[in-house]
């Protein structure tokens, strides 16, 4: 029977403190590439979050949206246009998408109420837009099928225009005027808001949309802008996964309609995001390289210490052989020396890789943080490293011979 | 009955292209509770001899039976086995762990033994009393005088109750107090039923034993037993 593990777990302990400065020493490769392990992690875990963050508010990663090819024939720009029977037609074709809207936004226009008045970028949409955009009406109501049939004059404001127009007063049932036309405010968006962590400074990315104005898109056609395109449709698929079989069923039918110019250019978020993360995962495994030579470097100069060890220790290997010690427990016993000297690499590496989470997520503008996940990570990859490289000494220590062993000095 | 019994051993070296033969033929029986002397001049063998004897090395040739236990052909994990519980070491030089106090050197073959920390520890404290170093536990053997610390070595020898005790030169690096204060050790344990063989060129240290065995150019010359 070989001796306990625990038996040789305070061997090895007691080893690492008789030798505390070289134990040390020897895990500088494995502290660094622990930290690097560590930093990689939350940066890859920060870059996954925001982005998903930022594509949730700006309308959630089901979004498709179909808008003028501007990597197109520029002069084709007149053609790029959908009729009300085309989008009718498009939208008869697609009866899995959830939700659809196409979208006419007048630049630029005033909007005025009594004295005040405020630049804003009035969009003619259908019903859907809120569940397209995933974004929740706050006060009163949304266009509904109703007021598209009538081209009616009604307007939804983002919160924006609402606070510069009314401030603290009611704006639901109230009039404003654009183009020369009086809106009744049916409806008031939520206020979208995305302040990325550590650039406060920039403020909220998506104040854009806070400032728009929405009406019936029949209103815009018939009564305020009858010259303007309709070049935009935004679509919202049940899942990503539909997403972009959606995209690519949309890419063909528009293609189709357009006698295969490709005046439009069909684009998901899920697309967008799956390109994001393959941009990430070439940062992650340039990272990851650095992070394994260093551990590569670390495990030899690790093993080369062992052996000098194992060398040093020759007679303590041939007093432990003569007073019965197996092969196997030498063998164990510088294992697990080998193993709790990268777990302590590791275990310095872990808390010196959170200390500087914080000064690389400033330097990046990022809010890093640790995870129980990175954690394990690194305490696995640095116990193995200590396994990998610790073999060989361990064997050689064990295939000493003990009469040779006794005679080192 | 005899501890020792062994039969023709021959013990061959390769030195490269020449082959040494450092033992030729030793037949050697040791009763249980003798307590023996080897000598001879060095490079007679008698350290192999006493490697052999140890299950610290096998022989090329010949049977060797150590408590009535074939051991001339067991394998290393075997031999590692019959070290832990049958043979005691005593070196010239002391060998104890320098990073270790002298509680856990004497601990060490009880702890490849497999026996549990308590009854280690007691066990420990037991043999070092009866050497008279209860008040050193915790010293490291570098705190300890050349005497004191092959005490320790012997505490460490008998602590597994070996079936015999084996010590190389155990006086060679003490002055003869100290020397003499070991040797009067030996005795004491022998009178008390150990097996003890001494190997030495010292004749004085010899003289100690019951009986001397003189090996030349790897054969015995004088002080086997009747066959």
């Amino acid at each position: 029977m070989a001796i306990s593990l625990r038996e040789s777990l305070f061997i090895g302990l007691a080893d690492m403190w008789t030798r505390k400065i070289r134990s040390l020493v020897t895990v500088v490769g494995i502290i660094l590439g622990v930290m690097s392990i560590m930093v990689v992690l939350a940066i890859v875990n920060e870059m996954n979050r925001s982005t998903l963050e930022w594509m949730t508010e700006r309308g959630g990663i089901n979004k498709i949206e179909v808008h003028f090819n501007w990597g197109n024939d520029k002069s084709d720009w007149s053609k790029a246009n959908f009729t009300l029977n085309e989008l009718k037609y498009i939208r008869s074709q697609i009866p899995e998408a959830a939700a659809f809207t196409p979208m006419i936004s007048d630049r630029e226009s005033a909007l005025t109420k009594g004295e005040l008045y405020y630049r804003s970028t009035i969009s003619g949409v259908y019903p859907d837009l809120p569940k397209v955009e995933e974004w929740q009406v706050a006060k009163g109501r949304f266009i509904n099928y109703f007021d598209l049939d009538n081209n009616n004059n009604v307007i939804v404001l983002g919160s924006t225009v609402a606070r510069e127009l009314f401030g603290s007063k009611e704006p639901v049932g109230d009039y404003v005027y654009a183009e020369g036309q009086a809106f009744k405010v049916i409806g008031v968006m939520a206020t979208k808001s995305y302040v990325k962590p550590g650039t406060e400074n920039f403020g909220n990315f998506l104040e854009y949309m806070n400032k728009r104005a929405f009406i019936p898109l029949s209103t815009m056609i018939h009564k305020v802008s009858p010259s303007q395109k309709i070049d935009r449709i935004n679509v919202r698929a049940a899942s990503p996964e539909e997403a972009l079989k959606l995209q690519s069923k949309l890419e063909s039918i528009i293609l189709n309609m357009k006698e295969g110019k490709r005046l439009f250019e069909v684009s998901s978020a899920k697309e967008m995001m799956d390109e994001m993360k393959k941009n990430s995962q070439v940062f992650t495994a340039i990272f990851i390289l650095i992070a394994v030579v260093s551990l590569l470097v670390g495990g030899i100069v690790i093993m080369n210490i062992m052996l000098a060890s194992v060398q040093e220790r020759t007679r303590e290997i041939g007093v432990r052989l003569a007073v019965g010690a197996r092969r196997l427990d030498i063998f164990i016993q510088f294992m697990i020396q080998t193993m709790l000297i990268t777990s302590l690499g590791g275990v310095i590496g872990i808390i010196l890789g959170y200390a500087i989470l914080d000064l690389v997520g400033k330097y990046l503008i990022m809010q890093l943080s640790a995870s129980l996940q990175m954690v394990y990570v690194a305490l696995l990859v640095s116990v193995g490293v200590g396994f990998i490289f610790g073999i060989m000494p361990a064997v050689r220590a064990s295939n000493l011979n003990p009469v040779t062993a006794l005679r080192n000095e | 009955m005899p501890i020792i019994e062994t039969h023709n051993i021959i013990k061959d070296y390769d030195m490269g292209k020449v082959q040494v033969r450092a033992l030729n033929g030793i037949d050697l029986t040791i009763e249980q509770g003798e307590f023996v002397a080897i000598m001879g001049p060095s490079g007679s063998g008698k350290s192999t001899l006493m490697h052999i004897i140890g299950c610290l090395d096998s022989p090329s040739e010949g049977s060797y039976l150590l408590d009535t236990l074939q051991v001339s052909n067991l394998s290393k994990s075997d031999l590692a086995a019959i070290r832990n519980k049958k043979v005691g070491f005593v070196f010239q030089t002391f060998n104890l762990l320098p990073h270790l106090n002298i509680l856990k050197n004497v601990e060490l073959p009880l702890m490849y033994a497999g026996i549990p920390y308590k009854d280690r520890i007691k066990r420990a404290r037991e043999v070092l009393a009866n050497v008279g170093l209860s008040d050193r536990l915790r010293h490291k053997p570098g705190e300890l005088s050349g005497g004191q610390r092959q005490r320790v070595a012997i505490a460490r020898a008998i602590v597994n109750n070996p079936a015999i005790l084996l010590a190389d030169e155990p006086t060679g690096n003490l002055d003869t107090q100290a020397g003499g204060d070991i040797l009067s050790i030996f005795s004491e344990l022998h009178q008390k039923g150990h097996t003890i063989i001494i190997v030495t060129h010292d004749q004085a240290v010899a003289n100690r034993a019951d009986r001397i065995i003189r090996i030349i150019d790897g054969k015995i010359v004088d002080g086997n037993l009747a066959a």
